[in-house]
């Protein structure tokens, strides 16, 4: 699967127009010579399979390649990127989870009551919305207006940005607003399908109440058609946060792969895409693990 | 002494967005401790949700709308959500009908047995896996302590059913509510629940309610039987007097439209005209009364009230007086097909043998099945490596003649429907051959192959999943001829429309959607459609089992019909033995993908050689109080074996009572028994030819 993406990805930046040498030197009298012999001291020359393969050679020994806008290997680059984006999504991932899990059943069980209706109304909103809207409605709200939160986040490394707690709370807020929408949508309609089956009835006519009915009966039951689309959502940690990135300035992998297509920077590019691939079949994955894990009908 | 159940005037309703359904209307019944009171109806009677409302879990939308439920004196109509749910799965319990879909299937059974301890008895964790154990044990769960951390899928579905027998007895209920308790199961795992729930019944003094569709099930264990039709209580008796002398005519047809083993299948079934009434907005007067012989004037103006003693009380204004004759007096035409062949070839039985491997004289057989095997692959592992195989047919061997129709039946898992589906073409055998007309159907490529498909059709089981739902009538007709490129448009319409009328459905049906049509006519459209290319064999996978009892023998009618009618050979697959004697000619025995008997109707039915064969027809619930009651033991003990891993010899031997030795080494082959009479056993009940094997095994 991995091996498919790089393939793809390679034979794609390699179709596009330029040469690395030529748009470097950024010089229109460079010669060919001079930009053979760059070619050459950078590995460039040969067939694509060639360059592919000394590509996939690095890549297994964990070298992205070397960024020469930059002038700093993609590894470093990734490095300080990666943890940064793991915080803003990975927790906002688990926020909008924390609301969207109990909001979807609550909603399935007063289906098509005021407060459902109220419920579906604020999701629709959220999901719509343009992910900068959401963005700059907190900023304006909460740090223009009533000055609560700092709408710059703090950069540097993710020890920094944990360390200023406030700056965090709006892009935080922002992402966790549109995750919910998307899962509290899915949760509603999992939980009301779970509510028509028949061993709620049974755990009913046990005497149970419908409290304990809905925690030991529905809950795990309902969550398992939400699992497999977290494992989908994962990669969106990492690509997701592009415009979140953008408004609150705060650099992270998504801003990063903006900037290496504008400035047809590859080396970024190939690298940034062959982790999201990674990590795509490890969301997956981890998925299909948790799913096992929960339904003692699946064993692989 | 107060009943352990009462209920009195009863009525349910059921809103829906934009209508409002009766269930329940004015219903009254009395249960003691100790007596099972037979609730039996179609679905759609109300006769669900009458237990449903007794537990105060009516769907959404559903609400007592008068009367009052007793339990032991004590009201439960207008009791507070809280007090009621002190009841539920204490005084009251209730069995539902699918125990695959009933249990959770995250969490152990030894965790859903306990729920109900613990909630409504103040013990320990501890405590209450003792109680649990010890009701698992009661239910006849074998090795409960081992079963406790086991999950709903890993049991079979009988066991299955007994855990959930186990869940509604753990707080000792003096109520159980046993909804369609055996419906979802095979006739010899239902015998061995119905005997559990007798034997209960009886131990522990509660008060049961039955509720079924099916006559056989409450003639047997019910000390009282209320009919239900429409939302109506329309006949309450005791369970001898039901059906001895039933007084309210919808009783009478129920009972004469259940297809029966001893009856002659040359005589059209009883049969109930019509459908049910919508209970939305059901009719003024007599709600039978569209469907009754002798309905008048009065009933269609006045609903009759519940009448008669306290003994034998009926709501109608006609009243009949004890059984109808069990068949109409119209006789099918005979089949003449059957008859030319067999007249042309003498009366000496010896020659009209059509047993496996032997052809008839003169007559080719229209289709030979040779030494046909199917398994299906498991597989494990990342590498998708073959593990081991499902063996769902096992060397099956058999002819069919044009014009003849042939019966198979057998337990869920048999290899019945896949043997249907390699007649048909559809799956391909792993070995062995399937010849139509003397061709081997899997030789044909592209253009042949298809032509060879028009010869070789199926109805399947279920009327729901089987048609499209975004096909007009009209173009699921039409599609068997635009694939087989038959026919000018207008000739096709003509066919469609002609079709249409051989199955008994009106010409504005072509332009409805199969949603539109009741279970009855969507199966009419499934058997119009296998119909449309006139083939030479229509294989018929459980054409009734989907649909309600009053229909059921409209169909199997019909069937009956167009199987006389037309040349063509039919396959019924089935696992009611009476439904597949009432269609077919010859009947099959299967068993784990093994033939195990074969012959006439009536050397199955009356002279069965198998001992499974025989423990089948004993399983089978009769709509007779005097012989269910006769019935001393359950038949076949224990479940069916792995198919993953058969016995070895005969693979009956696990459950067989007359298995030795023998049987575990040498696989028994097909004896002869007379005529066309065959089986595969090491002791059989009768007394096969002398000369039988060594002819077979030239043949084969």
């Amino acid at each position: 699967m991995t091996l498919g993406v790089t393939m793809i990805t390679f034979a794609l930046l390699h179709a596009l127009p330029g040469n690395l040498g030529r748009d470097l030197i950024a010089n229109p009298k460079a010669t060919p010579q001079a930009i053979a012999q760059f070619d050459r001291q950078n590995g460039l020359t040969g067939s694509i399979w060639a360059q592919y393969w000394k590509f996939l050679d690095k890549l297994l020994h964990g070298n992205l390649g070397f960024s020469f806008r930059l002038d700093r290997s993609v590894d470093s680059l990734l490095a300080t990127d990666l943890p940064r984006d793991l915080v803003l999504g990975g927790i906002s991932l688990f926020l909008s989870l924390v609301i969207a899990i109990p909001m979807g059943i609550a909603q399935a069980v007063k289906r098509n009551s005021v407060a459902d209706y109220a419920g579906t109304a604020v999701s629709f909103i959220l999901y719509s919305m343009p992910q900068y809207a959401a963005a700059l409605i907190l900023i304006q709200l909460l740090s223009i207006t009533f000055k609560i939160f700092p709408s710059e986040a703090p950069g540097g490394s993710w020890l920094n940005m944990l360390e200023h707690p406030a700056g965090l709370v709006l892009p935080i807020g922002s992402l966790t607003l549109v995750s919910y929408a998307y899962f509290s949508r899915y949760m509603r309609s999992s939980a009301i399908d779970t509510l028509a089956q028949d061993y709620i009835r049974t755990a009913r006519a046990k005497g149970l109440p419908e409290r304990l009915v809905l925690l030991r009966h529905l809950l795990r039951n309902s969550v398992l058609t939400v699992v497999t689309l977290i494992g989908v959502s994962v990669p969106s940690i990492i690509t997701g946060t592009l415009i979140t990135e953008q408004v609150f300035n705060l650099p992270g992998a998504g801003l990063e792969y903006f900037n290496a297509a504008v400035n047809s920077d590859y080396e970024v590019m190939l690298g940034i895409t062959v982790l999201v691939g990674v990590v795509t079949v490890l969301g997956n994955l981890l998925a299909d693990i948790a799913y096992a894990m929960l339904d003692p009908r699946i064993r692989y | 002494m107060t009943a352990a159940l009462e209920i009195s005037n009863l009525s349910t309703e059921i809103k829906l967005s934009r209508s409002t359904v009766h269930a329940v209307g004015n219903v009254g019944l009395t249960i003691n401790a100790g007596e099972t009171l037979g609730l039996v109806g179609e679905s759609g009677s109300g006769k669900s949700m009458l237990g449903l409302s007794v537990l105060g879990l009516l769907p959404n939308g559903g609400h007592i709308t008068g009367g009052s439920i007793k339990i032991e004196g004590q009201e439960l109509v207008g009791l507070p959500e809280k007090e009621l749910r002190k009841l539920r799965g204490d005084r009251v319990a209730m069995i539902f009908q699918d125990s695959l879909s009933s249990l959770n299937p995250t969490k152990t059974i030894g965790q859903q047995v306990a729920e109900p301890v613990r909630l409504h008895r103040d013990v320990t964790q501890r405590e209450a896996m003792e109680r649990v154990l010890e009701v698992l044990d009661l239910v006849g769960l074998p090795k409960p302590k081992e079963r406790l951390a086991d999950f709903p899928h890993q049991l079979s579905g009988g066991l299955r059913q007994r855990v959930m027998i186990a869940i509604a007895l753990a707080c000792d209920p003096r109520v159980l509510l046993a909804d369609e308790p055996t419906t979802a199961l095979d006739v010899t795992i239902q015998a061995q629940i119905l005997r559990l729930l007798d034997d209960l019944e009886q131990r522990l003094g509660m008060a049961t309610l039955l509720v079924t569709h099916d006559m056989g099930v409450v003639a047997g264990r019910a000390n009282r039987i209320n009919v239900m039709y429409a939302g109506r209580i329309v006949e309450s008796a005791p369970t001898e007097l039901l059906f001895s002398s039933m007084r309210h005519p919808y009783t009478q047809a129920l009972l004469g439209s259940i297809p029966r083993l001893e009856q002659d299948n040359t005589k059209r079934l009883l049969s109930i005209p019509g459908l049910p009434p919508d209970l939305t907005n059901p009719p003024t007067g007599c709600r039978f009364a569209a469907r009754c012989r002798f309905a008048t004037e009065q009933c269609l103006q006045q609903e009759p009230p519940l009448t008669g003693d306290a003994q034998h009380a009926f709501a109608c204004w006609n009243p009949v007086d004890g059984p109808a004759e069990l068949t109409e007096s119209v006789a099918h035409a005979t089949r003449a097909p059957v008859q030319a062949a067999r007249a042309g070839l003498g009366d000496s039985p010896s020659i009209t043998i059509s047993g496996p491997g032997v052809t008839q004289n003169g007559i080719k057989p229209l289709l030979e099945i040779v030494n046909v095997v199917r398994e299906y692959p498991i597989t494990a592992g990342f590498l998708r490596r073959q593990v081991n195989s499902v063996k769902a047919v096992s060397d099956v061997t058999l002819t069919i003649h044009s014009g003849e129709s042939f019966g198979l039946v057998g337990e869920s898992g048999c290899g019945k429907t896949s043997l249907g589906k390699l007649i048909v073409g559809i799956e391909k055998p792993d070995s062995g051959h399937i010849r139509l007309a003397g061709e081997d159907v899997f030789s044909y490529r592209g253009t042949k192959l298809r032509k060879a498909r028009r010869d070789l059709q199926m109805m399947f089981q279920d009327p729901f999943g089987s048609l499209d739902p975004r096909m007009r009538v009209n173009a699921i007709l039409q599609e068997p001829l635009q694939i087989q490129n038959i026919g000018s448009q207008r000739e096709r319409d003509e066919k469609v429309r002609g079709i249409l009328d051989d199955v008994g459905l009106p010409a504005a049906a072509l332009e409805r959607y199969p949603h539109e049509f009741s279970g009855g006519q969507r199966q009419r459209v499934a058997l119009a459609r296998a119909l449309m290319l006139e083939p030479k064999v229509m294989v018929a996978d459980e054409p009734v089992s989907a649909l309600d009892v009053s229909i059921r023998s409209q169909v199997l009618n019909l069937m009956k019909r167009l199987q006389i009618e037309r040349d063509m050979a039919s396959v019924v697959i089935s696992h009611d033995l009476a439904v597949v004697k009432y269609l077919a000619d010859r009947i099959g025995v299967m068993y784990l993908g093994k033939l195990v008997e074969l012959g006439s109707g009536d050397d199955i039915y009356a002279r069965p050689a198998h001992p499974y064969t025989q423990a089948l027809i004993k399983t089978i619930p009769v709509p007779d109080p005097a012989v269910e009651k006769a019935k001393t033991e359950v038949g076949i003990r224990g479940e069916l074996p792995s198919p993953i891993d058969p016995p070895s010899g005969c693979r009956f031997r696990t459950r067989c009572p007359l298995a030795q030795q023998i049987c575990s080494e040498v696989e028994p082959p097909l004896r002869r028994f007379g005529g066309e009479h065959l089986a595969a056993c090491h002791f059989p009940l009768q007394t096969p030819e002398p000369d039988a094997e060594s002819s077979l095994t030239t043949a084969g």
